[in-house]
């Protein structure tokens, strides 16, 4: 186990981000994988909130158009995610608030998709209530607080 | 600037922040909570304003802004948390000012919006374009949301506060 997390942040792209000194490196990896959370967790958060019935002239027919956001987010975090991991491999693998915050990225990916489904399957408020929308609106909302306050604890836990 | 600093860290309120452990850490969870509002929210009604997603009238996305200012207070609040814990970090730190800067220049394109173009750009319905002026103000407040949290994330990188 240890091996190969001393293999991977000994290569060479994750120790040039972390010990460059470049502001390309670890400060630009870090700033994009914030901006990426802002977008995902911003866009998921629209469609909870819209689902939980704020902002009503807001057609819930439109709410898909959020979903390339929301992926976008995902893609740039999963990759800066990777990079700032593989930057401190053995020491992130070694935080038990890591697991906690996969688990809670995992749980939220599942309650946001989900909600999307239902989201285009029922495009009214009535129907969205009877599929029983708002609770994966607030399933949604939490896990991704707690993913992203798990991810804030990596710095001190 | 940093005498004020200075006096400001000694007062008790400041020195009760960084007595409690556990009250950064918090604070910082809820200000990247508050980003991500910020983000997520006012980014689309900016976009909205530039002309993308033209098919919601700009009046329906406008209806999302009060979670935009949930999360803007929810980070004027951790914000003033960390000033007044650590001010001597901050007052030093050019990346601090930058981000201020961005933060007066997005109130300031904010006032221009709300008086002079606001009714204007109300009234644009589902598949309207928006007017040139309205499209750069849009612009300017998304390029000066990212300031915010570019500058934000660069503290402790270009100016070594934590």
């Amino acid at each position: 186990m240890t091996d190969w997390l001393l293999w991977l942040e000994q290569s060479a792209l994750p120790t040039w981000v972390r010990e460059s000194g470049s502001v390309w490196g670890y400060p630009t990896v870090l700033t994009l994988h914030t901006l990426g959370l802002g977008v995902l967790v911003g866009a998921s958060a629209v469609v909870d909130l819209r689902v939980f019935g704020f902002a009503r002239q807001f057609p819930v027919a439109s709410l898909p158009s959020l979903t390339p956001a929301i992926f976008a987010g995902l893609a740039v975090n999963t990759l800066t995610g990777l990079l700032l991991f593989a930057a401190d491999a053995s020491t992130k693998a070694a935080q038990p608030v890591f697991y906690l915050k996969l688990g809670c990225i995992a749980l939220a990916l599942v309650a946001t998709v989900r909600l999307l489904r239902l989201v285009r399957q029922a495009p009214d408020d009535g129907a969205l209530g009877r599929a029983g929308a708002r609770r994966w609106a607030g399933a949604s909302l939490g896990l991704w607080a707690a993913a992203i306050t798990a991810g804030r604890l990596m710095a001190y836990l | 600037m940093m005498e004020l600093a200075l006096w400001l860290r000694e007062t008790p309120v400041s020195q009760a922040i960084r007595a409690l452990p556990w009250l950064w850490p918090l604070a910082e969870s809820v200000h990247f909570v508050g980003l991500a509002l910020v983000i997520g929210v006012a980014g689309l009604f900016d976009l909205r304003l530039m002309g993308v997603l033209r098919h919601v009238p700009v009046a329906a996305v406008k209806a999302l802004m009060p979670w935009a200012i949930v999360g803007f207070g929810l980070n004027l609040v951790t914000g003033t948390i960390f000033l007044v814990g650590t001010p001597d970090q901050y007052v030093t730190n050019i990346a601090w000012w930058a981000k201020v800067g961005c933060l007066c220049l997005a109130g300031l394109n904010a006032f221009v919006f709300e008086t002079r173009l606001g009714e204007r750009a109300l009234a644009v319905p589902a598949g309207g374009d928006t007017p040139g002026a309205v499209k750069v103000v849009g612009a300017v407040s998304l390029l000066s949301w990212l300031g915010v949290l570019y500058w934000g994330r660069m503290l402790p990188f270009i100016g070594h506060a934590f």
